[in-house]
């Protein structure tokens, strides 16, 4: 019966087509394009709504708690004591209140979403460089850094350390719970301690020095006894996220441990999801958190590849506000955020800067002199003005940034080229054949090559500039990461352009001497300074931990930069961070900018 | 027979030969795969450097480290990511899916718009419609594809709000995976077509002219037919050459519209594996990538046996 009513149907269609095809050729060939593009724009439009959902499912009946409240009194007074007025439906008020309900549990599932370029690689919890920092919100480190840029405890109370700095007792708050119910011990901590030690290469020292550690249930502490004194465990504590020691002792490789989650945390929220193809992770509260109750319900941090999406994504309102560690919200991209007006701006300085580091092996650059005139030689307003768009400063000499613990007032770094070219000259480098360039003390012209990685050529092209005017020659050398690391390392450069990041600031004897102290190595680090004055500097921050002697060094260091010039600050940029004005409460630290647990108890609906 | 023989002998060694530069062209570039894998601000002492060298494998003269690539290919053992902590093949399984899913629907539906769109404007290059399409695919074709897909996202998520910025989904349903591979899918399926619009305009234009097209015309044939049962035939070989390279191409992915679109596809992969000197899933990768040429080379191969008699017909 079905192939009968079908058949004639077939027929007809095909024997149209053929006579479509015989008639009218043309026109069928058009009709069948036409056909295609109506189909692909019906696509277009049925996918994204069908992938919206199916809208209002009923009435909805939007109501305060309080006119809520009001209703059901009327309806009340009406029934029971027989006042006057007209009686709300019964269903009205059962329809209101479940509406109330919905709106109360939407509220408490109420979602902060953060954008950032810094993309989450791979599912591995500890092997993955951005997750470990979003991870500080679930899995809080024993110590923070606050807005003033002082080291406090986060999970631990407080902290002491023994005269001889080789022990560090760490006294675990008492109120902390893992999103799986069980109490926060000293044993965890010890454990992740221990643990990050043993199975991951960037801290291999802690494996290498720690001799001993207690736990101590009586005072809810751990200790930790090293085999020589380390004055800035504090800090290093500062970035080892916390582990529940009864979930990760059983994964024998936490490396390879690749999880999408739940992660079970001890922080205001847990990582209940790492979704690598949606881009996002997504945290939940954390029901045993025993602190100030966060306001939202979750915490979404939403990773973009491209920078220019995530501006966006934020502009357009699906994001409320914007994270990169060490870095600002590009800022080409704020004067139009301005304008869409829903957002406030959280403005700082970075402690990371970028700056102009000499080879001081090589002549002219070890003379100091020569380096004084370099740094007058340089524009750095106009640097100030090109790379960070007016929303950075001219660097003092003393290098280290305002918001930095200890920071010294020094001079200003003054751009001042008629006194660049005098004292030049007055140290003797003059240009006696005429041709423009300067010479050198052997006589021949000094040509400074400028080594350039890729993300300076900008910042490259200025300085030749500013050199050139002055009567020195220079040589741009452009060259990738790779390149810059081999040369830099092995001292092929006159100057070169890099940048500290926040960690790097505070690495080593801390203020910027990780980068220069000629007895480290390290990819990003120049250690260009053998100076025995500034070596024993560092030496003397690092035996410390009294914090008097700790600033007394830390100004002596500053003087020392101010100086001595081992390394020229080139501008000091800010870090802007938009966020939302529905939201309020947020603060920067030095360290991690907004990402900072305080901000996800603090920040709140206005 | 021998014709076959010699086929394959040439894609074996063909194979061998990509087998070897995989191993050894992401050795020749510069750095230090432990130096990056530690990173840029942390300071480890060469005790620790070295003893993850020995866990790399990577003390062992380039030889041995070349016998136990070996070794592992046999075992089909693709090596373990030294960043993305996973094996090779597992990261290489789940990015394949997902790059098939967007390269490949836009591999097709590009090949089969412009291939179609081609024809008409080739058979009919005078007509105002055709020669503006033309000028439409031209455009296209020149446009960076970087570029168009960040228009494209500027246009229809940012400004009309149709489509999500990111991702393959929000929620892993098929509904909103469609939603979110429209804009890249679009983006690339335009820009494939482009390429295919205009060889295949230009194919079209030089056989239409061909004396068979000219016999068939004379023996009363519609346009329509004439086109479509003898014209595209021969005009599709280029088209066939095309549909192979990317095809072959499909496993690299799209790097561009994958950074545009945030997408954890092939492309993002070995851009972030060359970053990285990740050699394991470089390795990993160009295998693929280079499998996939060879047999979509094997296809074409074929295809044009089918399309062109002459390539049946012996020497």
């Amino acid at each position: 019966m079905k192939n009968e009513i079908k058949q004639p149907i077939r027929q007809r269609l095909k024997k149209g087509l053929k006579q479509g095809l015989r008639q009218e050729p043309k026109r069928g060939l058009k009709q069948g394009m036409i056909f295609t593009v109506l189909i692909l724009m019906l696509v277009a439009n049925v996918l994204p709504a069908g992938a919206a959902g199916s809208g209002d499912a009923g009435e909805s009946f939007p109501m305060s708690k309080a006119e809520l409240s009001d209703a059901i009194i009327l309806y009340m007074k009406v029934l029971y004591l027989g006042e006057e007025g007209e009686l709300p439906e019964a269903e009205f008020l059962a329809g209101a209140a479940t509406a109330y309900l919905e709106q109360a549990t939407e509220s408490d599932g109420s979602v902060l979403k953060i954008a950032t370029p810094s993309v989450i690689k791979s599912a591995s919890f500890i092997g993955d460089s951005s997750l470990g920092v979003f991870a500080h919100l679930s899995n809080p480190p024993l110590m923070k850094m606050d807005a003033e840029g002082h080291l406090v405890g986060q999970l631990a109370e407080s902290y002491e350390v023994s005269e001889n700095n080789t022990q560090w007792t760490f006294y675990i708050r008492d109120n902390l719970y893992w999103s799986d119910g069980e109490k926060v011990t000293p044993e965890d901590v010890d454990f992740s301690i221990r643990y990050y030690g043993k199975e991951t290469p960037w801290a291999r020292w802690i494996n290498d020095t720690l001799e001993s550690s207690t736990v101590s249930e009586a005072d809810n502490s751990v200790t930790f006894k090293f085999n020589k004194p380390y004055t800035r465990i504090n800090l290093e504590f500062a970035t080892y996220n916390i582990l529940p020691a009864h979930v990760w002792e059983s994964i024998e490789s936490p490396m390879e441990y690749v999880n999408e989650g739940p992660y079970v945390g001890c922080g205001p929220y847990y990582l209940e999801l790492i979704d690598l193809n949606a881009g996002k992770l997504v945290f939940e509260k954390n029901p045993y958190w025993k602190g100030k109750a966060p306001a939202f319900g979750n915490v979404e941090v939403h990773y973009y590849s491209n920078v220019d999406v995530a501006t966006l994504s934020l502009e357009k309102g699906d994001v409320d506000t914007y994270y990169k560690y060490a870095g600002s919200y590009p800022y080409p991209n704020i004067e139009q955020l301005e304008k869409a007006g829903n957002f406030e701006f959280l403005e700082k300085t970075n402690i990371g800067l970028v700056f102009l580091a000499p080879n001081l092996k090589k002549a002219p650059l070890s003379d100091l002199e020569f380096r004084e005139a370099l740094s007058y030689a340089i524009n750095y307003e106009e640097l100030v003005r090109l790379e960070t768009l007016g929303y950075g400063d001219v660097p003092n000499r003393g290098f280290v940034p305002p918001p930095m613990e200890a920071f010294k007032e020094t001079e200003k770094l003054e751009y001042n080229p008629e006194k660049a070219r005098t004292t030049l000259e007055k140290a003797g480098y003059t240009d006696s054949n005429g041709n423009g360039i300067l010479e050198g003390k052997d006589g021949k012209d000094i040509e400074l090559e400028i080594l350039i990685r890729t993300d300076y050529a900008r910042t490259g092209e200025l300085l030749k500039e500013y050199l050139e005017e002055v009567g020195l020659a220079t040589e741009l050398r452009t060259v990738n990461t790779e390149t810059w690391f081999t040369l830099k390392d092995s001292y092929a450069y006159d100057l070169t352009v890099t940048r500290s990041t926040p960690w790097g600031m505070l690495m080593h004897a801390s203020w910027g001497s990780g980068y220069f102290d000629s007895r480290r190595t390290g990819q990003g680090v120049m250690h260009n300074v053998d100076d025995p004055e500034f070596l024993e500097l560092c030496d003397e921050i690092l035996a410390t931990t009294d914090p008097a002697e700790l600033e007394t060094c830390a100004y002596e260091l500053q003087d020392y930069y101010a100086e001595e010039l081992p390394v020229i600050p080139l501008y000091w940029n800010n870090v802007v961070t938009p966020f939302n004005r529905e939201f309020e409460g947020w603060y920067a630290d030095p360290l991690y900018g907004i990402y900072n647990l305080e901000n996800f108890v603090n920040v709140h609906e206005v | 027979m021998h014709e076959a023989a010699k086929k394959t002998f040439r894609y074996v060694a063909s194979f061998l030969l990509i087998v070897t530069l995989n191993f050894a062209l992401p050795r020749l570039m510069p750095g230090d795969p432990v130096k990056n894998l530690i990173g840029e601000d942390v300071y480890v002492s060469e005790a620790v450097m070295e003893e993850l060298r020995t866990e790399m494998g990577l003390n062992r003269p380039l030889y041995e480290q070349f016998t136990a690539y070996i070794g592992d290919l046999l075992r089909f053992d693709l090596g373990y990511s030294y960043h993305l902590h996973s094996p090779v093949a597992e990261i290489l399984r789940e990015r394949i899916v997902w790059t098939l899913l967007f390269v490949g629907v836009s591999v097709l539906l590009g090949a089969a718009l412009g291939t179609l769109f081609g024809a008409y404007a080739g058979w009919k290059p005078e007509t105002k419609a055709n020669r503006l399409a033309c000028c439409g695919f031209i455009a296209l074709s020149c446009t960076p594809p970087y570029f168009l897909a960040l228009l494209f996202l500027e246009i229809f998520a940012f400004k009309l709000g149709l489509f999500p910025f990111k991702g393959f989904y929000d929620v892993p349903t098929p509904g909103s995976i469609a939603h979110h591979m429209f804009l890249p899918v679009t983006v690339m399926a335009l820009f494939s077509a482009s390429r295919n619009f205009l060889i295949m305009r230009g194919s079209v234009i030089q056989e239409k002219g061909q004396l068979y097209a000219l016999y068939a015309r004379a023996k009363g044939l519609y346009d329509i037919s004439i086109l479509f049962r003898h014209v595209i035939k021969n005009a599709s070989l280029p088209i066939i050459t095309l549909l192979a390279l990317d095809f072959g191409f499909l496993f690299s992915g799209a790097l561009f519209t994958e950074i545009v679109f945030s997408l954890n596809g092939m492309g993002t992969l070995i851009y972030d594996a060359i970053i990285g000197k990740d050699y394991p899933v470089l390795q990993g990768s160009f295998l693929v990538v280079a499998l996939a040429v060879l047999l979509a080379n094997m296809l074409a191969d074929l295809a044009y046996a089918i399309a062109d008699p002459r390539v049946r017909r012996p020497a």
